[in-house]
């Protein structure tokens, strides 16, 4: 068996750690904005978000290990949650005031 | 990692599903047996008997005996025998000693039709394939954690399988046997494609039956972090009533039985809650029986005042996402299945197991083949044979050993349910050791037969130590009775066909290479 | 149930009739090209029409559940026996075929 250069077993542990972790955020984000923006009554909007999160998660986890480099794994993992943050952000906000 | 797509779900689809393999083999075929879990335990504890008797019978006798035996109890819960689990269980909870904390539960297996304790021999049954199955036999939350990750895992696998399989029309029947790792691959490929609904279904819906637990994130958000108000909200007729302090007789319970089916137009009642049973503000909790429909409805209840009988509250029709969740859940569990389709869902986890199994079996064999010459293999492919072997075949001698223990050892001995667990895993660490011990092939062939002699002998042992011999059963047509006998006939009879093809593939193998050698010394296997 | 499932397995047949390979393997010459479309559409009609048997006799929920499984199993069944027995993968779908009127009596 060849030995692999340490550069690319960090590479592909990197990406592990952002499918893992990273996808995990994002699923849990999206199930929260979802869950804020349907128009359903509470129980139901949120178990529609609970179970639209995995496929969230399963979409994740497939750009992790898509896309060409490990940074651009995170890079995009933490734009979507970025923009999922401000979208549940802004739900909460006008649900309390 | 390699560039493009496609490659890159190869490579996801290999790792993922060689890391997990294991696990998931051992949960998914656990699930497999679990779908009949009340036959295991028909057969593991056969002193109960197999009766049909009617529910409001049955319910009058566990209202008796509770009056008798749990009068001053905070809450009552009675599971009414169906054609399936004969047995009538009764289960009652102490008020507990200080608020908020849970009454501890006594529970007690009557016969349903003279209304006295069944004393049974003391195992875990079936329910030990299916609390195994999600439980994984660790402490609380660990066990369901650990399943629905590897349940997370499965779903990537899955579809990263998909989308490498670049021929999946063109190679839809394709099945080449006998020709080496050619074979294999064909075989994962035939099970994951042909059955594949099966398996995003009951990989989706694991996901979705503790979708609560593993992704609380939008509770926490619209509930304020308080979970409970979801859950009651979710569930209505989980919240009980305050006790009133002015003791009143219990009305009869079996007339609710009707009155609950003409709610629900014929369905079932599964289970009865009295809650505060003799107090004045007693409430009974009807509870529909899963069986009669696929999308299964949690908190499908009627409850009635406990003293008057007068209906309290029905829950309402389920809205859209709650029953596609509840038929995720229906779907998932099968308990809507009838034999002939119950037989389907077998024969469809079977198939899941051969996949992952064949899976693992193919990772290992691509890269044996480049340490075919030198007869050396390095460690990592060394731990993954030793891996595959017990966690394959080792898993099935140690299912037998469960099987055979429940036999074996004495009725009467202490802690004898526990000790059919242990024998399960100890057996089960021993094939770690005897495939360290042994050649690859040689483990493989030992450990089948093994299997083989075990599952194949199961009818003797049950004919040699207790009275329901096939003989009798198959006559008095006791066919859960009879059906297990007879599976693990026919299951030993694969493990001995296995066996005798692996060893004979392993001398053929073994003579190709002695007489390629000389010839062609770098003769590429495919 | 039976139905449903003698019409999965004439159907998934009729498909696999319809691709070259499995054409030469099993009647030992290529098909020509309208046999090839006629046993396209015979297979699809069969599957279609499975899942209407099934759903028929047991309602949508029940129906679709029954029928996905009937369509697993007989695909799973074809391809094991294709290899090893194809005569009689054949055989059983004609047979299959020919006894569903009598299924579909019994059904109705």
């Amino acid at each position: 068996m060849k030995v692999l250069p340490v550069s690319y077993r960090l590479a592909v542990t990197s990406r592990v750690l952002a499918a893992v972790l990273g996808g995990y955020i994002v699923a849990a984000l999206a199930s929260v904005s979802l869950s804020l923006w349907a128009s359903m009554p509470r129980a139901d909007a949120v178990v529609t978000g609970m179970m639209t999160s995995f496929l969230a998660y399963l979409c994740a986890v497939i750009w992790c290990f898509a896309c060409r480099s490990a940074w651009r794994a995170w890079l995009g993992l933490i734009l979507t949650s970025l923009v999922l943050a401000v979208v549940s952000g802004l739900a909460y906000w006008m649900g309390h005031s | 990692m390699k560039e493009g797509f496609r490659q890159a779900m190869a490579w996801l689809h290999t790792w993922a599903g060689l890391i997990f393999g294991w696990l998931l083999f051992a949960i998914f075929l656990t699930g497999t047996l679990a779908y009949f879990k009340d036959e295991i335990s028909h057969w593991m504890q056969p002193e109960i008997p197999a009766r049909s008797v009617s529910s409001e019978a049955s319910l009058t006798l566990a209202q008796n005996y509770l009056q008798q035996h749990a009068a001053g109890a905070s809450r009552w819960l009675i599971d009414l025998p169906d054609a399936r689990e004969p047995g009538l269980s009764v289960r009652w909870q102490q008020s507990p000693a200080k608020r908020g904390e849970r009454g501890q539960f006594t529970e007690k297996l009557l016969d349903p039709q003279t209304g006295a304790e069944v004393q049974g021999r003391e195992t875990t049954g079936g329910e030990f394939f299916y609390r195994f199955h999600f439980q994984l036999q660790m402490p609380y939350p660990w066990g369901r954690w650990l399943s629905t990750i590897a349940a997370m895992v499965m779903f990537v696998a899955l579809i990263s399988g998909i989308i490498t399989h670049k021929k999946i029309f063109k190679d839809f029947f394709t099945f080449r046997p006998r020709k080496g790792q050619r074979s294999w691959l064909d075989g994962h490929n035939a099970v994951g494609v042909l059955v594949l609904p099966f398996h995003l279904m009951i990989t989706y819906s694991s996901l979705v039956i503790f979708m609560s637990m593993v992704m609380p994130a939008s509770i926490l958000a619209s509930y304020n972090c308080d979970v409970r108000a979801f859950f009651d909200e979710v569930f209505p007729a989980s919240s009980t009533p305050e006790l009133a302090g002015k003791p009143a007789q219990l009305a009869p319970l079996a007339p609710l039985l009707e009155r609950a089916r003409e709610q629900w137009s014929g369905g079932r009642v599964g289970r009865l809650t009295v809650n505060h049973p003799g107090d004045a503000h007693a409430s009974v909790v009807l509870v529909r029986d899963g069986a009669d429909r696929v999308v299964h409805d949690f908190g499908s209840a009627v409850t009635f005042n406990g003293v008057t009988g007068h209906l309290l509250a029905t829950t309402p029709e389920q809205s859209l996402p709650r029953a596609i969740a509840g038929s995720f859940y229906g779907l998932h569990m099968g308990h809507f299945a009838g034999p002939v389709l119950r037989w389907l869902y077998f024969i469809c986890g079977l198939a899941g197991t051969a996949m992952i199994g064949t899976g693992l079996v193919v990772w290992l064999g691509k890269r044996q083949l480049k340490h075919a010459k030198s007869g050396v293999m390095p460690f990592e492919l060394r731990l993954v044979e030793v891996l595959n072997i017990a966690g394959m075949s080792g898993l099935m001698v140690a299912v037998a050993a469960f099987f055979w223990a429940n036999r074996l050892l004495p009725v009467d001995v202490a802690g004898r349910a526990d000790w059919e667990v242990n024998s399960f895993f100890i057996v089960w660490g021993l094939s770690v050791l005897h495939a360290m011990a042994r050649r690859g092939r040689a483990a493989w062939v030992e450990q089948l037969a093994l299997a083989a002699l075990l599952f194949g002998a199961v009818p003797v042992l049950n004919a040699l130590t207790t009275p329901y011999h096939l003989g009798i059963t198959l006559v008095q047509g006791d066919w859960a009775m009879a059906g297990f006998d007879l599976t693990c006939l026919g299951s030993g009879l694969f493990f001995a066909w296995a066996a005798w093809k692996m060893q004979r593939s392993g001398t053929a193998e073994a003579v190709i290479r002695q007489r390629a050698q000389p010839i062609t010394p770098e003769r590429e296997v495919n | 149930m039976l139905l449903a499932l003698l019409l999965c397995y004439g159907g998934f047949t009729a498909l696999c009739l319809s691709m070259d390979r499995h054409h030469a393997e099993l009647l030992g010459c290529k098909p020509s090209a309208r046999r090839r479309r006629g046993m396209k559409l015979g297979g699809w009609g069969l599957l279609a029409l499975s899942l209407w048997a099934a759903v028929s006799s047991t309602g949508w929920g029940l129906g679709l559940v029954e029928w996905f499984a009937v369509l697993m199993l007989s695909a799973l069944l074809l391809v094991l026996l294709m290899p090893y027995r194809p005569r009689l993968a054949l055989s059983l779908a004609g047979v299959s075929l020919l006894i569903s009127p009598v299924a579909a009596f019994a059904q109705y």
